[in-house]
C-alpha cells in the first residue's frame, strides 16, 4: 500500500460520525458497513493481523462509494477513496469474481464488443423475446433473484448514439468548440440525452465534436481493477488531446468524476491539463453558455436528484437547479428532501447488492412522492437508471429524465410556437 | 498506554453461541473475527476485540443474556453506538460486546407531562428533531449527537456546550428500566419530577459506565423549546480579557446556553487550514449563544455586546437569522479537521475546572504543552470549565506517547489542584482509571468497589471499567 494510503488511515479517529452518513448503516446499522468499521479492517489488512478472503471481500463490495462519509468527516478521512483502494489490493491478492474480469478484460476495452452486447439486449427485449422469458418465469427459478435484477435494464435503443450522430456537429460562426464525451449510457443505452445535448448546444451557436472514445473506466476502477481504467484513460486521454476545443462536456456525473481522477490515477500533467477543460452539461448551460429561454406556461411540476459524482464537484449542486429554474414556467423546479442522498445505484452495486439497493433506493422513492412532482430529474445516466426502475417496483407513476432533456424540450416547443 | 491488538479470546464455546443465537436469533449474534473486530474500538485509540457481538431486540432478550452470562461466567460489554471517548464501552477481549442499537424506539413523548420514554438505541440527534417538531426541548447535546444513542448518553452522563445553562443528562433523567448485573428487570425513578421513594437509583445509574445494570429503557424530562436564539462571535486580545468578559456576564445575570472558547493555538491552527481570514494575533475566540423568549435574547445580546466592549474586546460580530448564525460557527466547527492536520492521533481530555479558575487553567496547559513538546489547542466549554484540552500526536510514535501520558498525568494533576475534576463529561472508562484514586482517595473509591460488588458479585458487567 502506498504512503499516502497510509495517511489517510491515520487520520480516522473513529469518532463514529459516519454512522450518521452512511446510506448502508442506516439500512443495517452494523459497523462493518461503515467507514469506521472498514477502516479498522484496512489497519489489521496492513498489520498482517487479517489476509484477504471472502467474509472480507463481501464486506469491501458494501460500500456505495457515494463518498457521504467522506464529505462530513471531522477528520476528513477519505473512506471511499480508502475503499477503492482496499478492492484494488483485493483484486491483488485474490483476483475479480470471473462475471466482473471477463466485463472488464473482454468488454470495456472493445468498443465493438460493447456495441454488440446492446445490439443482443435490445433483440433480446424487442424481438419479443423478454417477454416470452418473462412469461416461462424461467427467471424466477434462477438464483440470485434475476428475475428483477433482469428488470432493472432499461430498454436498450439497439442503434449506438455515436453510430447515428456524426463526428463533427457544425454550426455556422460557433462562438463555441466542444467536444463530447458520451459515457456509455447515453451512447448505448439513452441515446435521447445526447440527442438533447447537440439540440441544446447546436442551437446556442455551439460546435460539438464527438471524438472516438472508450468507457471512462469506472466500473473496474470502483472494482479496484486499477490496470484497466488505466488502460482507458489513456486511450480517452489520447484521443481528446490536441483538439481545437475550448472546453470538455459530459452529461454524465459519474464519467466526469472518473475524468477528474485520470491525473492522478495515471501521475500525468498532461492529463491533468486535459481535465481543467472538463465541464458537466448543467455547469456549461449556467456558467459559460448563460441560456435563456422563453419556456410556454405548462406548470409541469419537477424535482431534482443529486447524484453523488456531481455534488461535490464546483457548481454540481447549483448548476442543474439554475437550469431548471431557467425552464419556468414550463416546469416549476421543487426541491425534494433528501435530494442529496445516495440513490443506491453505485454503477452494478444495484446488481450485486439488489435488495440492499432497493432499500437504499426506497427513500428516494418515498421523498420523490412527496415532492408531488411529475418528473424527476438528474444528471447521471446510471443514477437515472436506478430512479425509473425503482419508482416503477414501488408502482409510482413518475417520469425520469436528465435535465438536458427537458432544456431541449423547451427549445422544440418554443421553435414550433 | 496499551494500543496493541489482542486477535480475541479463545472463543466462547459453541454450545454458549448456540444459546446466545436461540435467545436473540441467528443473524443477530456475529462471531466472525472480520465482523467482532468492527466492534472492538470507540472514540479512543483503545481496543479489545469481544468473543461475540450480541444485538438484543428487547429487554427480555437483554435479561435472558445477562442470566446466562451469570450462568456461564462470561463477561459482558454493553455499547451503543461506540462514539465513547473513555473506552467505557471497549471489550477486554473475552466475553460478549452487547450492543443495543436495534432497541431505537421513541415510545412516548407528552407535551402535557413534558416527558418522552426512549429505548436505549434512539440516536440523540434524531430524538432532539422528534421533540422540536412539538415545540418541546431535550437540552443535553454532546458532540457527537448525529450518532450517539440516549443510553449511551445516559451510561456516560454525558454533557454537551448547552450545559452551562441548561445542565447535563442526569438533570433530565426522570426513571429508568434497567437489567441489573444478575440479570433481573427492575425500575427506578418514574414519571414525577419529585420522587423521594428509596435511594436515588436513577442518579447512581447514570453515568455508572454500563457497570451496574444495562439501562433498557428511559424517562427524559423536557422543556418547552426556546423561541428565539442570537449568536455573537467576539475576538479578545488577551485571553484574560476573554476570562474577565464570562465572569461579568454572569455577574450581569445573563446565562448563555453556549460559551465557547478557543485558544490562540487553536485559532491559528483552523487558520492554516481553512483560510478564514482570522487574527493570528488574537489570543481568544468567545462564541456565545442566548436562548428564550426574543425580548429575553434581545436584552441578553445587548447586555453582552456592552460587557464585551468594556472589557476591551477587539470586535464583536452578532447574528440572529439562522444561516448568519452558522457563519459565525464556521471557525468553531473546523476546529476538528483542523487539529488533526498538525498529527494523527487526538486525545480528547474532559479535565474541568471552575470557572473562575479558567485563565490559570489554560495557563497550565500552556506550560504542559511547551514542558513536553507537544500540541495541545485548547477549545471548549468556558461556561462550566469544561476546557477540552486536546493533545495531538501520532500513536505509531511510541516515544510521543510516552510524552502524552506523562502530560495527561500533569493535565488532571493541573485541574484537581484548581479544585476541579478529571472528567467533565467523558467518563473514567479505561482511559482514566489510573488517576480515579487521586479524585476520589482510598474511601471513595472502596465505597464504590463496595457498590459494584453488592449488585454484580460475579462482575459480569462491564468488568475492568472505572477501578
Amino acid at each position: 500500500m502506498t504512503n499516502n494510503y497510509q495517511e489517510i488511515l491515520k487520520k480516522c479517529s473513529r469518532c463514529g460520525g459516519c454512522q450518521a452518513h452512511c446510506p448502508l448503516y442506516a439500512e443495517r446499522g452494523r459497523e462493518p458497513y461503515v467507514a469506521r468499521g472498514k477502516i479498522e479492517l484496512m489497519e489489521n489488512l496492513e498489520a498482517n493481523n487479517l489476509e484477504w478472503n471472502d467474509k472480507l471481500a463481501q464486506i469491501f463490495s458494501t460500500c456505495l462509494l457515494c463518498g457521504s462519509c467522506s464529505e462530513n468527516c471531522p477528520n476528513g478521512v477519505e473512506a471511499d477513496k480508502l475503499v477503492r483502494l482496499a478492492r484494488k489490493d483485493l483484486v491483488l491478492a485474490r483476483g475479480l469474481p470471473i462475471i466482473k474480469k471477463n466485463v472488464f478484460q473482454h468488454l470495456l476495452k472493445y468498443n465493438g464488443r460493447l456495441k454488440t452486447v446492446g445490439k443482443l439486449l435490445a433483440f433480446y427485449q424487442k424481438s419479443g423475446l423478454q417477454k416470452i422469458v418473462r412469461g416461462t418465469g424461467i427467471l424466477n427459478l434462477m438464483p440470485m433473484d434475476l428475475a428483477r435484477k433482469e428488470s432493472i435494464l432499461p430498454s436498450i435503443s439497439g442503434r449506438a448514439f455515436r453510430d447515428t450522430v456524426s463526428a463533427r456537429n457544425t454550426v455556422e460562426n460557433p462562438k463555441l468548440k466542444v467536444a463530447y464525451f458520451t459515457g456509455c449510457i447515453t451512447n448505448l443505452v439513452n441515446p435521447q440525452v445526447g440527442i438533447s445535448v447537440l439540440e441544446v448546444l447546436g442551437t446556442h451557436n455551439v460546435e460539438v465534436i464527438i471524438p472516438e472514445q472508450y468507457c471512462c473506466g469506472v466500473p473496474a476502477l470502483a472494482s479496484g481493477e486499477t490496470e484497466v481504467t488505466k488502460f482507458l484513460a489513456t486511450e480517452n486521454i489520447k484521443y481528446f488531446t490536441n483538439l481545437d476545443v475550448d472546453y470538455i462536456i459530459m452529461d454524465c456525473a459519474t464519467c466526469l468524476s472518473t475524468w477528474l481522477e485520470y491525473p492522478e490515477l495515471l501521475e500525468s500533467e498532461e492529463a491533468g491539463k486535459l481535465t481543467g477543460k472538463v465541464i458537466d452539461i448543467n455547469r456549461f448551460l449556467v456558467e459559460i453558455l448563460d441560456i435563456k429561454l422563453k419556456p410556454r406556461e405548462l406548470g409541469i411540476m419537477v424535482t431534482y436528484h443529486d447524484p453523488c459524482h456531481l455534488k461535490r464537484t464546483p457548481g454540481g449542486k447549483t448548476s442543474p437547479r439554475e437550469v431548471l429554474k431557467g425552464l419556468s414556467p414550463s416546469y416549476e423546479f421543487v426541491e425534494m428532501e433528501l435530494a442529496d442522498r445516495c440513490c443506491g445505484s453505485a454503477g452494478s452495486f444495484n446488481l450485486t447488492h439488489y435488495e440492499l439497493s432497493q432499500k437504499v433506493a426506497h427513500h428516494k422513492v418515498e421523498a420523490i412522492k412527496a415532492s408531488k412532482a411529475q418528473i424527476v430529474t438528474s444528471s447521471c445516466p446510471s443514477c437515472i437508471m436506478q430512479l425509473n426502475h425503482s419508482l416503477k417496483n414501488n408502482n409510482i407513476d413518475v417520469e425520469v429524465k436528465h435535465t438536458i432533456e427537458l432544456v431541449a424540450d423547451c427549445l422544440k416547443a418554443n421553435s414550433l410556437s | 498506554m496499551e494500543t496493541t491488538i489482542l486477535l480475541g479470546g479463545k472463543g466462547l464455546e459453541n454450545r454458549i453461541i448456540n444459546k446466545l443465537k436461540a435467545i436473540v436469533g441467528q443473524e443477530d449474534v456475529l462471531i466472525h473475527l472480520e465482523d467482532r473486530l468492527c466492534y472492538s474500538y470507540d472514540g479512543t485509540f483503545q481496543r479489545g476485540i469481544p468473543e461475540a457481538v450480541v444485538f438484543p431486540g428487547s429487554t427480555g432478550e437483554v435479561a435472558e443474556i445477562i442470566k446466562l452470562a451469570n450462568m456461564e461466567k462470561f463477561s459482558v460489554f454493553p455499547r451503543g453506538a461506540g462514539t465513547g471517548l473513555s473506552g467505557g464501552s471497549i471489550p477486554q477481549s473475552f466475553g460478549i460486546a452487547l450492543v443495543l442499537t436495534r432497541m431505537n424506539k421513541i415510545k412516548e413523548i407528552s407535551k402535557e407531562d413534558l416527558l418522552a420514554v426512549v429505548e436505549p438505541g434512539v440516536i440523540t440527534g434524531q430524538f432532539h428533531q422528534e421533540v422540536e417538531k412539538m415545540g418541546l426541548f431535550y437540552p443535553p447535546d454532546p458532540a457527537s449527537l448525529k450518532t450517539c444513542t440516549m443510553g449511551g448518553n445516559v451510561a456516560e452522563n454525558a454533557g454537551g456546550p448547552r450545559a452551562f445553562k441548561y445542565g447535563v443528562t442526569k438533570d433530565y433523567v426522570l426513571g429508568l428500566e434497567v437489567v441489573t448485573p444478575t440479570g433481573e428487570i427492575m425500575r427506578t425513578g418514574g414519571k414525577t419530577v419529585k420522587n423521594v421513594t428509596g435511594y436515588d437509583l436513577t442518579r447512581l445509574l447514570t453515568g455508572s459506565e454500563g457497570t451496574l445494570g444495562i439501562i433498557t429503557e428511559i424517562t427524559v424530562r423536557l422543556l418547552p423549546r426556546p423561541k428565539d436564539k442570537k449568536t455573537a462571535l467576539v475576538i479578545f486580545d488577551k485571553l484574560e480579557d476573554a476570562a474577565r468578559t464570562v465572569t461579568a456576564i454572569i455577574y450581569e445575570g445573563v446565562i448563555p446556553a453556549t460559551l465557547e472558547l478557543m485558544d490562540r493555538v487553536t485559532i491559528n491552527c483552523v487558520e492554516k487550514q481553512a483560510h478564514l481570514g482570522l487574527p493570528l494575533d488574537a489570543e481568544a475566540f468567545l462564541l456565545m449563544e442566548v436562548d428564550g423568549s426574543s425580548s429575553q435574547v434581545a436584552e441578553d445580546i445587548q447586555i453582552i455586546e456592552t460587557v464585551c466592549k468594556n472589557n476591551d474586546c477587539r470586535r464583536i460580530e452578532i447574528a440572529s437569522l439562522p444561516e448568519e448564525r452558522e457563519k459565525l460557527w464556521t471557525a468553531r466547527r473546523a476546529v476538528s479537521s483542523a487539529i488533526v492536520q498538525l498529527k494523527p492521533t487526538k486525545i480528547s481530555e474532559d479535565a474541568t475546572v471552575p470557572r473562575s479558575k479558567i485563565p490559570e487553567m489554560v495557563k497550565c496547559l500552556r506550560e504542559i504543552s511547551a514542558k513536553y513538546r507537544l500540541h495541545l489547542p485548547v477549545f471548549g466549554h468556558a461556561g462550566d470549565g469544561n476546557l477540552h484540552p486536546n493533545i495531538l500526536a501520532d500513536k505509531n510514535d511510541q516515544e510521543e506517547m510516552e510524552r502524552v501520558e506523562k502530560a495527561v498525568g500533569e493535565i488532571f494533576k493541573a485541574a484537581l489542584d484548581l479544585g476541579g475534576t478529571l472528567s467533565g463529561e467523558h467518563g473514567i472508562g479505561v482511559m482514566k482509571k489510573p488517576y480515579l484514586e487521586w479524585e476520589l482517595g482510598e474511601a471513595g473509591l472502596n465505597y464504590l468497589k463496595a457498590i459494584k460488588k453488592a449488585v454484580d458479585p460475579n462482575n459480569i458487567l462491564n468488568p475492568g471499567k472505572i477501578f
